[in-house]
């Protein structure tokens, strides 16, 4: 029944594309309906999967061995992905509405966007539901590669020029951290001759260079989780981005990086080795660096997407230091990991509201103004921690670290959380700035409402296993929720601080304008060499034909012998026979 | 008894000798065919004295009556009104050319007749006791010689003919008059007057398509474009 | 070295049936020759009837070998001696001849009707026949009075063969080709004066025994060695070669090309075995030329602009492999393994080039007629149109490159154990030259073949089987690669 239904969350997405090709090919213009709930369903079996219960598959035919597990770490993650997913495939169903309207009124352009998008969404979701599931390193990276790059789509879906540049930044980083995430399974698969992700796990660990394989696995997935340096992409691509690309973006896609992470690395493992700890310590303090300074650089942001993009950046940082807690101190990660499933879950609905709720202050429903408002602030309160299932999530991370006396951590993440509330003020307060009337249809606010109240009640729902999340004591409350107002105020203070400096904005994807220019002047002298050997090619092309030309020449004067040989054969006869009298008669008289 | 044999041998040497080369090199075609006559006829003797009245017999059918005529037809004498017949060979070979084949033709001579001289071991004290023999290397080599100097194909094959007569004297000069040699130089007659009758079509067809000028056009480059 | 030639100890009188399957195999071709000129086939399956029986004889030869072995045969005709001997390499030459001969009488009706071939046409047939069955009698003569008069029997028939179209590039090239081909014949007859004045004898058995190198024998073999050379085409006296097949009919080069120059060079190789055991220079002079004749030859084909003389040229070539190999077959102190090596690589590229040459002159016939072009650039847009024939003519090319699996690759490859064993490492890069350039002018041709830009208006249809057969000849080229130990077998004559 359960591997039925697994069959079926697997291959539905693929019914799915198969139908959107029929329609692209068969149905008239005029009644293509690209989200249809066929389309809308894509997401149903793995959301359905989630709550069935745990189960194993060995599949020795499929590559190199096939090993999927739905197991205490894989369901919660399933749950939030598809459910994120299916909300965000509602949601896009009335952000496109006006395209598809376009669409079919024969707008060829527009056709071929949606087109392409109805097709590279169910195979980004395939790639994503599969790698959740995946045991083995080559399941884990195909579903992986194929997220990655369907999603190319997602981004570029607009085709306008900060589109591209947001895709390009994206399809760089992604070629970058595949390239990683590569060399670090081989090398780790090979070091430890395993086919499976526990063994990845074992290698790095007993390896001699585990450190190293670590590393690159990381940095690998941190392109994806959005670790400092290797986050420009988000703030680039997400305001390109279509709303509900940038919900499951952010949302979902980028907790694969940290999925991965919790996957290769030996968290929690009893025997880490000082180098692996000192990799920890590492991973600890950029994690915190991401969380502090995209707070700082994002508040001054513009566009609202774009600030929550360093949100996520920031959020993502957090969970890098807790993801790193599990190295440096391995004893607290068996209490640590139930609470950072539920940070990622709450996060991953929370921002996935936000995200769509960018979309809704652009085309607000008719509603009360002060309702519509508060829905939008909502998640962005909760997410900082003051309320519902944020508050949870912070004392689920909180308690294992108090127990393990960790407690400039929790200070230091709870400043953080101060620049989580500071971010999505200043979100909500560019949101205000650029709001639009109407245009919103039915589709669009519901899975918006539906992913707001499931992000505030996310522990509810969410299968972690028994007894692992409670409520915070009463007397908490306060040294968890205090970090709402004092990050609104700074907000505030910053605000009108900053107001009478009316010069440029700082500009999104801070640092790959950075990158950029040093890629640039490096490319400068590699060009002109370049263009030194082109020069020098087309140089000895010439030379080489005159040599050619010259050398033909010879030839074929030299080839005109052969009338000389015609002329001369009997001439040549004699002589040959003279010669060979000769030759004889010397070798014999000797 | 023995010397006036010998004046004989010797007188037909000269003779054989002495139409040979103004055959091999005289331009006036015609005169050259007319002691092509007289080189057969010598020859006829010559079998005869050599003591071979069946090659003698085979030479006079196939060198002196078949043969001759093959020649005056290819120069246009027999079947008149067809095509000019031939006068002179007007082709002039260069210098170094002429000098470079007199030089092959006494290596030639040298050769075959150093040959001879292992074969038959007395010529070394008395060469003139077979002059028939000398004849025949002389002629061998300088028909030879002859013919790879010559452009012209008329004169190749006469040239071409006194090579093969020069053979079958040294032939049966060495090998006596067996019937191994015997039936060498009857087969040796025989393709020669195959030859000389293909050849003598031939020079017809090519005087006939082409013109004269086609008979010296061995190995120009513009024949190897056609 | 000459008993491998199986000139002594045959122990068994040959049967009746073997007599007569002898008579057949000689005789046959000849009498067919006359009836075709009496009454001209103008279809290929008379002709296919009419050569049964002779195929048939070549079966039963190599029967009768299987069964006895060596088998000779003589006879004294008013104090003449003639002689045949049959062993494993006559046979198999005996067999490529007649399956050659057959397939290009076979192929001859078609291309006759096809092309405008004036009066002439039907003096092919008696032709073919007096050169088949001179050839026939080369492979078995062992006196040098049989092999005089089969040499000239078929140089002469080779020659009015040639002649037959009847142009006038036709006509000087096959006067020229007469001239020199009765020259060289003699300057043969020289070198045969010599020893018969010397040794008083013909049959090459006695010569064998008698003969001790001296100034005489010397003497002979250069001149028979000059003149034979003169009529195998060997490298500096070629030059009559490529004129005289760019203007014959297609039938008449497959069997010109494939097998009456082969017989000069067998006879050759024959007699330079009995008159030169053991010097060492003469083969090497040969093979040295050898190498030349691989450059030039693959040069010249390289460089022209005509298909025929490109496949003439490839002859030039490829008979320089075989000149290659003398010193590895003739000389002093070879040691046995890269002899035997030598022996079967020289006789397998011969056989392998004359199936393979002989197909290959097929398919540029059929390309020329179909296209009515002579050049290279003619054949722009016959890849799509004349398939078949490229095909033909690349399989051909395959076994003159000496690719795997084709007789090419397995004699060239004999033949590079034999060189790299005796260390001549010049004739190992003769010969690797020799596949370079090879594949330069195979792949020129093709490249004009497959280029699609020339539009073709008009192409002749051909005549059905004219491919196949080409087809068949080609890949029995290819196949002797995989299947030579039938020849090896052959090859290695009577017994050591």
């Amino acid at each position: 029944m359960i591997t039925l239904l697994l069959a079926l969350a697997l291959l539905w997405p693929f019914g799915v594309m198969g139908h959107a090709v029929w329609l692209a090919y068969r149905a008239p213009e005029s009644q293509r309906d690209y989200f249809s709930v066929l389309w809308l369903s894509a997401a149903w079996p793995s959301l359905l999967l989630a709550y069935v219960g745990e189960a194993q598959w060995t599949m020795d035919a499929w590559m190199l061995g096939g090993e999927w597990e739905l197991n205490s770490l894989s369901r919660p993650w399933l749950a939030f992905t598809a459910l994120l997913w299916s909300l965000a495939a509602v949601h896009a169903r009335g952000y496109f509405a006006a395209e598809q309207a376009q669409a079919q009124r024969g707008d060829q352009d527009a056709q071929r966007r949606l087109l392409r998008l109805a097709l590279l969404w169910p195979l980004t979701l395939l790639g994503n539901v599969l790698l959740i599931i995946a045991q083995d390193i080559a399941s884990f990276y195909l579903g992986f590669a194929v997220m990655t790059f369907a999603a190319y789509a997602l981004v570029v879906h607009t085709g306008t020029q900060e589109a591209r540049l947001g895709a390009k930044a994206y399809l760089i980083l992604a070629v970058l951290g595949e390239g990683l995430i590569l060399g670090g399974f081989l090398w780790s698969a090979g070091a430890a001759d395993t086919l499976m992700l526990q063994g990845v796990r074992e290698s790095i660990v007993s390896a001699e260079h585990g450190v190293w394989m670590a590393a690159l696995l990381c940095l690998g997935f941190g392109v994806k989780a959005g670790v400092i340096g290797l986050h420009v992409w988000l703030p680039l691509a997400h305001p390109a981005a279509p709303a509900p690309a940038s919900a499951v973006l952010s949302g979902v896609m980028i907790k694969a990086g940290l999925l991965g992470w919790i996957s290769v690395l030996p968290l929690g493992h009893a025997q880490v080795s000082g180098a692996l700890a000192q990799f920890g310590h590492w991973m600890l303090v950029a994690g915190l660096a991401a969380a502090f300074a995209a707070a700082v650089y994002g508040v001054f942001q513009r566009h609202p997407k774009a600030v929550l993009a360093y949100s996520s950046i920031s959020q993502m940082g957090m969970m890098t230091a807790l993801v790193a807690m599990g190295l440096v101190a391995p004893d607290v990660w068996p209490l640590l990991w139930p609470g950072l499933v539920l940070f990622a879950a709450h996060h991953a609905l929370a921002k996935g509201s936000l995200f769509m709720g960018t979309s809704i202050s652009e085309h607000l429903p008719r509603w009360p103004q002060p309702l519509i408002w508060a829905l939008l602030a909502l998640p962005g309160i909760s997410l900082a921690g003051a309320i519902g299932a944020g508050l949870v999530s912070k004392w689920g991370v909180k308690a294992p670290l108090y127990e393990m006396h960790h407690e400039s951590l929790i200070k230091l993440l709870s400043w953080a959380a101060v620049g989580t509330a500071a971010l999505v003020s200043a979100a909500l307060w560019r949101q205000w700035q650029q709001r639009h009337q109407g245009g919103s249809n039915r589709e669009q606010w519901g899975a918006w409402l539906v992913a707001v109240i499931a992000a505030l009640l996310t522990p509810l729902w969410l299968p972690l296993p028994a007894g692992s999340i409670e409520m915070p004591p009463l007397k908490e409350w306060l040294g968890i929720m205090w970090p709402f107002p004092v990050g609104v105020l700074f907000a505030a203070v910053g605000w009108l601080v900053t107001r009478p400096l009316t010069g440029k904005t700082l500009p999104a994807g801070d640092l790959w304008w950075f990158y950029a220019f040093v890629v640039g002047s490096v490319l400068v002298p590699i060009r002109a060499f370049g263009h030194c050997c082109g020069r020098l090619k087309s140089a000895s092309v010439v030379t080489t034909q005159k040599a050619e030309e010259t050398l033909m020449g010879h030839l074929t004067r030299l080839l005109s012998g052969e009338s000389w040989l015609r002329h001369h054969t009997s001439g040549l006869m004699m002589m040959l026979a003279v010669l060979l009298a000769a030759l004889l008669m010397w070798e014999g008289q000797r | 008894m023995i010397a006036s044999f010998d004046a004989i041998e010797v007188l037909l040497a000269l003779c054989l000798t002495g139409s040979a080369f103004v055959c091999l090199f005289d331009r006036h075609l015609i005169r050259a065919c007319c002691f092509f006559v007289v080189f057969a006829v010598s020859m006829v003797l010559a079998w005869w004295q050599l003591g071979a009245p069946w090659l003698a017999a085979a030479e006079l059918l196939l060198g002196v009556m078949l043969t001759s005529p093959c020649f005056f037809y290819a120069l246009g004498h027999l079947s008149p009104g067809a095509s000019a017949p031939l006068k002179r060979d007007q082709f002039s070979e260069p210098w170094s050319r002429v000098a470079m084949r007199v030089v092959l033709a006494l290596v030639w001579f040298v050769m075959v007749g150093a040959a001879i001289r292992f074969v038959i071991a007395d010529m070394v004290y008395s060469p003139a006791e077979h002059p028939l023999l000398l004849a025949g290397v002389l002629i061998a080599a300088t028909a030879l010689a002859a013919f790879a100097l010559h452009r012209h194909l008329f004169r190749r094959l006469l040239a071409f003919n006194l090579l093969g007569s020069g053979v079958f004297i040294l032939l049966s000069g060495v090998a006596g008059s067996s019937a191994a040699a015997q039936a060498l130089i009857s087969v040796g007659l025989l393709v020669a007057w195959l030859g000389s009758m293909l050849g003598a079509l031939l020079i017809r067809q090519l005087m006939h398509l082409e013109g004269v000028e086609a008979l010296g056009r061995d190995g120009e480059p513009k024949e190897s474009t056609t | 070295m000459i008993w491998r030639f199986g000139l002594f100890d045959s122990t068994f009188a040959p049967l009746a049936t073997t007599h007569w399957a002898l008579l057949v195999a000689l005789v046959f071709p000849l009498l067919l020759g006359v009836l075709g000129a009496l009454f001209p086939p103008k279809r290929a399956f008379p002709v296919a009837l009419a050569s049964l029986p002779v195929l048939a004889s070549g079966v039963m030869l190599l029967s009768a070998f299987d069964q006895s072995g060596l088998l000779s045969w003589q006879w004294e005709i008013a104090g003449l001696i003639l002689s045949l001997r049959l062993n494993g390499l006559s046979v198999l030459l005996l067999l490529t001849t007649q399956c050659i001969g057959v397939a290009a009488a076979l192929y001859t009706p078609g291309y006759l009707r096809l092309s405008e071939t004036g009066p002439l046409a039907r003096w092919l047939w008696p032709l073919m026949g007096v050169v088949l069955s001179a050839l026939s009698l080369i492979w078995l003569a062992t006196d040098l009075l049989t092999l005089y008069i089969a040499l000239e029997l078929m140089g002469l028939a080779a020659v009015g063969m040639l002649m037959l179209s009847g142009k006038a590039p036709a006509l000087l090239a096959g006067m020229r080709y007469l001239l020199l081909a009765l020259v060289g014949s003699l300057t043969y007859l020289l070198g045969i004066a010599l020893i018969l004045g010397h040794w008083g004898r013909l049959d090459l058995q006695g010569l064998a025994k008698v003969i001790e190198p001296g100034p005489v024998a010397w003497f002979a073999a250069a001149l028979i060695g000059a003149g034979l050379a003169l009529k195998a085409a060997l490298f500096p006296l070629h030059a009559w070669l490529t004129p005289v097949h760019e203007n014959a009919w297609t039938p008449v080069s497959a069997l010109h090309a494939g097998l009456v120059i082969k017989a000069s060079l067998f006879m050759l190789l024959q007699l330079w075995s009995i008159l030169l055991p053991d010097t060492f220079y003469a083969p090497r002079v040969i093979a040295w030329l050898g190498l030349l004749a691989i450059v030039w030859g693959g040069l010249l084909a390289w460089r022209t602009d005509s298909l025929k003389t490109l496949v003439a040229s490839s002859t030039v070539a490829q008979l320089g492999y075989l000149m290659v190999a003398f010193p590895l077959l003739l000389g002093p102190d070879i040691a046995p393994l890269p002899r035997a090596l030598a022996w079967e690589g020289f006789w397998l590229q011969l056989v392998g080039h004359a199936f393979a040459k002989a197909a290959m002159f097929m398919a540029a016939g059929n390309l020329i007629l179909a296209t009515g072009e002579h050049t290279l650039k003619g054949l722009a847009g016959t890849s799509r149109r004349l398939p078949l024939s490229l095909l033909v003519f690349g399989i051909a090319s395959i076994t003159l490159m000496g690719l795997p699996p084709s007789s090419g690759f397995t004699a060239k490859w004999m033949l590079l154990q034999a060189m790299i064993i005796t260390q001549q490492w010049w004739a190992v890069a003769a010969l690797l030259t020799g596949t370079l350039l090879t594949a330069a002018y195979v792949f020129r041709m093709f490249r004009y073949s497959f280029d699609e830009t020339a539009p073709r208006h008009r192409y002749q249809p051909l005549a059905p089987g004219m491919d196949l057969i080409a087809l068949t000849l080609a890949l029995i080229a290819f196949a002797l690669g995989l299947l030579a130990h039938f020849p090896l077998e052959l090859m290695h004559g009577g017994s050591p």
